[in-house]
């Protein structure tokens, strides 16, 4: 057996500022009111992707057997520590001892198998049995749970820290949703549909001294100036969701709040259909991406603030290689491709905005604009959000549209030739498959690299830049997290101090 | 008057029917699955089917239809697929937003309109009647998400008066709940108050120029008696006309308004249920909004018959 050392390396290692805040020490007591921008699906993260049941109930509510810290390291929560056999494929579980649901009942290690089998029982209704494929069974012993493997899976700790993968009590698994009950420093207490979640200090949580605070209340308010508004009025105490860069600005501008900057896992990704013509051919995408001038949309449409990208993956994340000089900004020769290709005139493409989404609103404007100057006639529209995921992601039917993912770690789209883009590499699936099954964090990091490379080379969709992750408080409100390694606005460790 | 009322009651059913068939229908034309939007992106196709099947999705769609209507005949108006909770207890819980807004608008739009469009009939040809009117022109063209907003700088961001973007529920504090509801009442019932007051005065001009104003005038009765009960009394036909369907746009109108105010009412339900294409909580809101027009509209024709008795019922 050896102890898993490499878990430091295994996380996101991120530039942040972390701890350099110079804040006062922490007091108790208080409430934070924190706004969101809709009503989620439920309160499961187990029972949907939609990543505002995380941004409430991720730590908050709800702990998994490991977890993300602010910075994306991986750190003991419910598990105190794990070990892994040497063929890798026995990873045992120390569980903490006399850890409390918000019910009152004791987590039993009942719990965590329930939980496990459901998650990756195909039939059930969890989002994501794929992160639990390689469990073949689950053991306990004490308070121990081993989990079993069928090959050595090098993502299993990763699938294990995200809010898939919580623990709730396992005779109320069906009623998360509305109800949900889970082991963290906070218990849910109430919710008005369309209006405000109310969250309350657990006093049997297992840590000593946290939370500070004896209430979170998260706001519902969709309207983005309106959400502006009442932090300005008061109202609200800290906006850590789709907070536009403008009002990031007036945060830092004005002497009563305070706007932080940090990173984030999401890339703004002009999506392209690499099965319709003329898109189909490589010479095409090469020349939309010498087309696209991606500095010119970051200062146009995000006031400056983000970092351009060269493939499908954040500066955030630990196997970053930096591919934004692959085909850099290059009318000229963008031109020559397309004559190249058979199109000296140009063509005419149909390019879809998603609703809801501001920034990739403002940039499928831009990108627009400079495709016309190559040539390239674009029909702009704007597309309703039920239409655009049954339509385009789910049927892939569509010539480009543009999107943020902000899954961390989400390399593997391009491994599946149903995804919308319609990308078939059977070298991509290969490499994914040996990233999956290696044992050390320097060969998986290799693997990925080398796909982020393949994608990147073939030109599969156009990259333009990864927006920072912006939070703006009232200036009395500490201990925010400032990065977004994965979605959450944890409230843990928040308090305020005058 | 029975045999009118039982006419409209059965005509109204079948327009309130309509409705429900229409919206069901649109929504099945439309892209876009409850489910698929509950799962969001990335799920895997068999959840997807879980839920689906759980969600009942998986029966025809006429069938949901017709369960859905023999539901309604037993009082059952079924359950949120988003929310997975009863219908009915949404929309009343909305209502007590959606009804003290729309009619606390209309209070505030009489309140404005009503005497200031008597006394611009009043004073034509002085200088405050073209002043009157020109404000009332400018208040109709004021979008009121505009408003809103300007009301929340003002109001909420640089006074502090009000809060912005927050309902807090009657249960926990009436006074609370009256303070947030004032600038959104304020928003949406100016917009109002201009075009009644040009509709009142436009039916007061009309009437005071009518034969039996003179009458009145010349039999001796006071300025004030005439005004009041021959004038007004005739103009209210035309006034209590536009009333009704101010009030329901009142109350329907107000979706803009509660997403600038952040409110809890029965517009951003609406909202919410069409983008998550849950068809019994829209169908539950349809049947509020089509039976909330119809009977405004009824009530406006009985009233006819109390301001004019020469008006009969047939």
């Amino acid at each position: 057996m050896k102890r898993v050392m490499f878990l430091a390396l295994f996380t996101l290692i991120i530039f942040g500022q972390a701890l350099a805040q110079d804040a006062p020490s922490p007091q108790f007591g208080g409430e934070v009111t924190v706004a969101i921008t809709a009503d989620p699906p439920g309160w499961d993260p187990s029972a949907s992707t939609s990543q505002e049941i995380p941004r409430v109930v991720y730590h908050n509510v709800f702990e998994g057997l490991v977890r993300f810290d602010r910075d994306g390291n991986i750190v003991p929560a419910l598990a105190t520590s794990w070990t892994v056999s040497d063929d890798g494929l026995d990873w045992t579980f120390t569980i903490r001892k006399g850890v409390k649901f918000h019910d009152g009942s004791d987590l039993t290690m009942e719990d965590i198998v329930a939980k496990f089998q459901r998650a990756r029982d195909p039939d059930s209704s969890h989002t994501h049995h794929e992160y639990y494929a390689s469990i073949d069974n689950i053991t306990t012993e004490d308070n121990t749970v081993t989990f079993h493997l069928t090959e050595p899976s090098s993502s299993l700790l990763y699938n294990l820290a995200r809010p898939d993968s919580v623990i709730y009590p396992a005779a109320k698994a069906d009623t998360q949703r509305s109800q949900p009950i889970g082991t963290g420093p906070f218990k849910f207490v109430s919710y008005l549909e369309g209006s405000e979640v109310r969250l309350e200090r657990f006093d049997d949580y297992y840590l000593d001294g946290v939370p500070y605070l004896d209430s979170v209340v998260y706001r519902i308010i969709s309207d983005p100036n309106t959400r502006f508004a009442a932090l300005r009025a008061g109202g609200i105490d800290l906006i850590g969701t789709s907070l536009p860069p403008e009002q990031f600005l007036q945060a830092q501008s004005d002497p009563g709040l305070k706007g932080t900057e940090g990173t984030g896992t999401t890339e703004i990704t002009l999506a392209l259909n690499n099965a319709r013509p003329p898109l189909n051919n490589k010479l095409v995408r090469e020349a939309i991406t010498y087309a696209i001038d991606k500095e010119a949309i970051v200062n146009g449409a995000m006031f400056g603030l983000g970092t351009v990208i060269g493939t499908h993956m954040s500066p955030a994340e630990p196997y970053y290689v930096d591919l934004t000089n692959t085909y850099p900004y290059n009318p000229e020769k963008a031109r020559e491709l397309l004559a190249e290709a058979g199109y000296p005139d140009g063509f005419t493409i149909k390019f879809e905005l998603p609703e809801p989404y501001n920034i990739e609103r403002r940039s499928g404007q831009v990108i627009a604009q400079q495709l016309a100057e190559v040539g390239i006639n674009v029909d702009l529209s704007v597309v309703e959000w039920g239409t655009w995921i049954q339509r385009i992601f789910l049927g892939g039917d569509y010539d480009m549209t543009i999107i943020g993912h902000s899954e961390p770690r989400d390399i593997n789209i391009y491994g599946n030739p149903d995804y919308y883009f319609h990308y078939d590499n059977p070298q991509v699936r290969d490499l994914l498959q040996q990233a999956e099954v290696a044992t050390t964090i320097e060969d998986q990091t290799a693997d990925y690299q080398e796909i982020a490379k393949i994608i990147a080379d073939d030109a599969v969709n156009v990259w333009v830049f990864s927006p920072p992750y912006l939070v703006a408080a009232q200036q009395d409100v500490y201990g925010f997290w400032q990065n977004q390694p994965t979605p959450a606005i944890d409230m843990t460790e928040v308090y305020r101090a005058p | 008057m029975a045999t009118f009322i039982i006419r409209r009651f059965f005509s109204a059913l079948v327009s309130i029917l309509l409705a429900t068939l229409l919206v069901f229908s649109a929504l099945l034309a439309i892209p876009g699955d409850p489910a698929e939007i509950i799962l969001g992106l990335n799920a895997s196709p068999q959840a997807l089917a879980a839920l689906r099947e759980q969600l009942g999705l998986d029966t025809p769609a006429p069938q949901r239809y017709l369960n859905w209507l023999s539901g309604i005949t037993t009082g059952d108006f079924g359950e949120s697929l988003n929310y997975q909770k009863p219908v009915a207890g949404l929309i009343l819980n909305r209502l007590k937003v959606s009804v003290p807004l729309a009619l606390g608008g209309a209070l505030l739009a009489c309140a404005i309109a009503l005497p200031l469009g008597i006394f611009a009939a009043l004073k034509r040809g002085s200088i405050l009647d073209p002043l009157i009117i020109s404000f009332s022109q400018v208040g109709a063209a004021i979008p009121s998400f505009w408003l809103g907003l300007m009301l929340i700088l003002v109001f909420a961001v640089h006074l502090r008066w009000f809060p912005a973007g927050s309902f807090i529920p009657w249960e926990r504090d009436y006074l609370g709940s009256i303070r947030s509801l004032i600038l959104p009442t304020f928003a949406l019932g100016l917009g109002q108050a201009a075009v009644i007051t040009r509709m009142t005065r436009a039916a007061m001009l009309d009437v005071l120029g009518q034969d039996f104003i003179r009458t009145a005038r010349a039999k001796g009765l006071t300025e004030k008696k005439t005004i009041l009960h021959h004038g007004l009394r005739n103009a209210l036909v035309t006034i209590i006309t536009v009333l009704g369907l101010s009030l329901s746009n009142l109350f329907i109108g107000s979706i803009i308004i509660e997403q600038v105010f952040s409110l809890p009412g029965l517009g951003r339900l609406a909202l919410t249920a069409i983008g998550t294409r849950d068809f019994p909580l829209l169908q539950g809101e349809i049947l509020v909004y089509a039976g909330t027009i119809v009977l405004l509209g009824f009530l406006v024709d009985i009233s006819y018959g109390f301001l004019n008795p020469r008006i009969r019922y047939r």
